[in-house]
């Protein structure tokens, strides 16, 4: 109901000026024109209700100079949310510990070669009380609570501070001029030395990472940054904190941007309680 | 201030620092607060946990247990109030005010009916059949600021709590379900993917006959002109005038009811919901729609 209201409201707004904006149904026909650029209006399941959609420039990646092909929107609870520095951390210390395996080890008094027999008698000769010269406190004895190999520091952090770390995360790049939306990925040439070149003209920070929609991309690209070991592809189900947090730009695909936005809106507003509740740990 | 500016401020603040990379994120500070005995704390003394024995070791005797005593758990040989009380029916409470929380985050629609199985949907009510627990009871908690106009059907109710909801124009009923068909309200789709035909809701036991089929208590089984001869008698004890249905521009959901065996709004006995295909298969067969049908 409140969604059909805020719908109408936006429409009524924007027919208001019309001469800022033309709206269009789809953005597949985003395009500049003359003196008029198209501005997408997304219809959204779940509505921001209090602010208002963040807008970014949809650019071009087959000149190496750039060109504002037309305006996006993007959903405010995943791109403008607020940016938990704090809930990053936890992201990029739960994604370092859950693959970490900690292969020190020691040995202990048992397992440190001889030892078996008493060095010296208990008592009569005036020294202190020993049972075995790998003891601890013996040097080259064994170590005591020592590492043990093949400890895993695995732990899973919480659902929705997954999600928070991402919508965080996105939220940051945006505000900090690191996020670009692009129409598509293709090149004009195979070469890396075109992309590098793009990067910098567009002041691109060196590293980067593209997220598109689909687990292929096309050929120049992947030909182009296989060399780039700075620039990296992604599918949009890889998208995680960490990567976002050592790239220093991120780069989205209209079809990414808004698959990104569709399943953690999704997931913002499920009910999650069910579909957690197996993998609560620590559960009586 | 509302957390809208605080996000806009802070995401304005952010284009003037640096890039957010590793180097520069940290965890909020005291977020972890590593618990450490210092041994020199205090003089060196023991912490609070006494001198030796279970306070220092940690190895305390089971509970209950009296040393060697007959344990005064077990000096009474039976409490007989509690004899039975693994057969009894168990109605978890829901109160008025819970329910007006759900309806007012539009957790519950009230558009349409409310069962059950829309209520356990809302994910905010826990409901276990396994552990003899046989439906909500509503209580009567918040009654003087429920306002919603609803057709609510609970398995158990007070007449403070049928006088709560008739004021506002709703309708409340209250009906049985038996253990296997709590089962298929608490998980519906678990129950479809099974492919097994809906099947009918059973009669009530004999102790809880007379509550469901006598209309003070609105049960599902009573006769309907009892109902509104009760809520007018109702309206006139606690003193408030009754809101004609009949007028109403949510007539028709509000004299919505299940059939005494049907178990899912909109669903019949005998029906099967195929998900895959999605479609609903209804039988055909006379002896079928004649078993299905009583």
């Amino acid at each position: 109901m409140t969604s059909v209201l805020i719908n109408a409201f936006k429409r009524l707004n924007l027919s208001i000026r019309p001469q800022v904006k033309v709206i269009s149904s789809s953005y597949s026909t985003a395009v500049t024109t003359a003196n008029s650029l198209n501005v997408t209006q997304k219809e959204w399941k779940y509505p921001p209700l209090y602010t208002k959609p963040r807008e970014v420039w949809i650019e071009n990646l087959d000149t190496v100079e750039e060109k504002k092909l037309g305006l996006f929107e993007l959903h405010p609870s995943v791109y403008a949310a607020m940016p938990r520095i704090d809930i990053i951390h936890r992201n990029f210390v739960w994604q370092t510990k859950y693959r970490w395996v900690s292969w020190a080890h020691t040995k202990t008094r048992a397992e440190v070669r001889g030892g078996g027999r008493k060095p010296w008698p208990q008592k009569g000769l005036g020294r202190a009380r020993h049972g075995s010269i790998r003891s601890p406190l013996w040097r080259g004895g064994g170590v005591a609570h020592g590492p043990r190999s093949g400890k895993t520091h695995f732990f899973m952090l919480p659902f929705h501070l997954r999600i928070h770390g991402l919508t965080s995360m996105l939220s940051a790049k945006l505000a900090q001029d690191d996020l670009h939306v692009v129409n598509n990925l293709e090149l004009p040439t195979d070469e890396s030395n075109y992309l590098a070149d793009l990067i910098e003209n567009r002041n691109w920070g060196p590293s980067v990472l593209i997220i598109d929609d689909t687990d292929i991309a096309p050929r120049n690209i992947t030909v182009a940054t296989d060399s780039l070991p700075h620039v990296n592809i992604m599918p949009v189900y890889g998208l995680n904190v960490y990567s976002m947090l050592k790239h220093d730009t991120l780069v989205l695909t209209l079809a990414a941007a808004e698959r990104i936005e569709e399943r953690i809106l999704h997931h913002l507003n499920a009910i999650t309680t069910e579909q957690q509740r197996e993998f609560k740990l620590s559960q009586v | 201030m509302g957390s809208r500016q605080i996000t806009e401020k802070s995401l304005s603040i952010l284009r003037s620092l640096p890039r957010i990379s590793v180097g520069n994120i940290r965890d909020n500070p005291g977020s972890k607060v590593t618990q450490k005995r210092g041994r020199g704390q205090h003089g060196g003394d023991k912490h609070g946990a006494g001198n030796k024995g279970s306070g220092q070791r940690q190895n305390y005797m089971r509970l209950g247990y009296e040393t060697g005593n007959n344990p005064f758990y077990l000096r009474m040989p039976q409490e007989p109030y509690y004899r039975g009380h693994h057969h009894r029916r168990e109605y978890p409470p829901l109160s008025l005010l819970q329910l007006q929380s759900l309806i007012d985050t539009d957790r519950i629609d009230v558009s349409l009916p409310v069962d059950l199985a829309s209520i356990i949907k809302s994910g905010l009510y826990n409901f276990y059949p396994e552990q003899k627990q046989f439906g909500i009871n509503l209580t009567d908690e918040g009654a003087d600021i429920f306002a919603a106009k609803i057709n609510i059907e609970v398995q158990w109710a007070s007449e403070q709590v049928i006088a709560a909801v008739e004021r506002n124009g709703g309708v409340i009923t209250t009906a049985y379900y038996d253990p296997h068909s709590l089962f298929l309200l608490k998980n519906p789709k678990h129950f479809f993917k099974t492919g097994a035909a809906i099947p009918r809701r059973m009669i009530p036991p004999p102790d809880v006959i007379e509550y469901y089929t006598s209309a003070e208590t609105r049960g599902y089984l009573a006769d309907p002109e009892k109902i509104s001869q009760e809520r007018l008698k109702l309206s006139q004890k606690y003193g408030y005038e009754l809101p004609q249905v009949e007028n109403d521009s949510f007539y028709e959901m509000l004299c919505e009811r299940k059939d005494p065996r049907q178990i899912f709004y909109g669903l019949e006995p005998g029906w099967v919901v195929n998900l895959k295909d999605k479609c609903i298969l209804k039988p055909t067969d006379k002896e079928l729609l004649r078993f299905y049908s009583s």
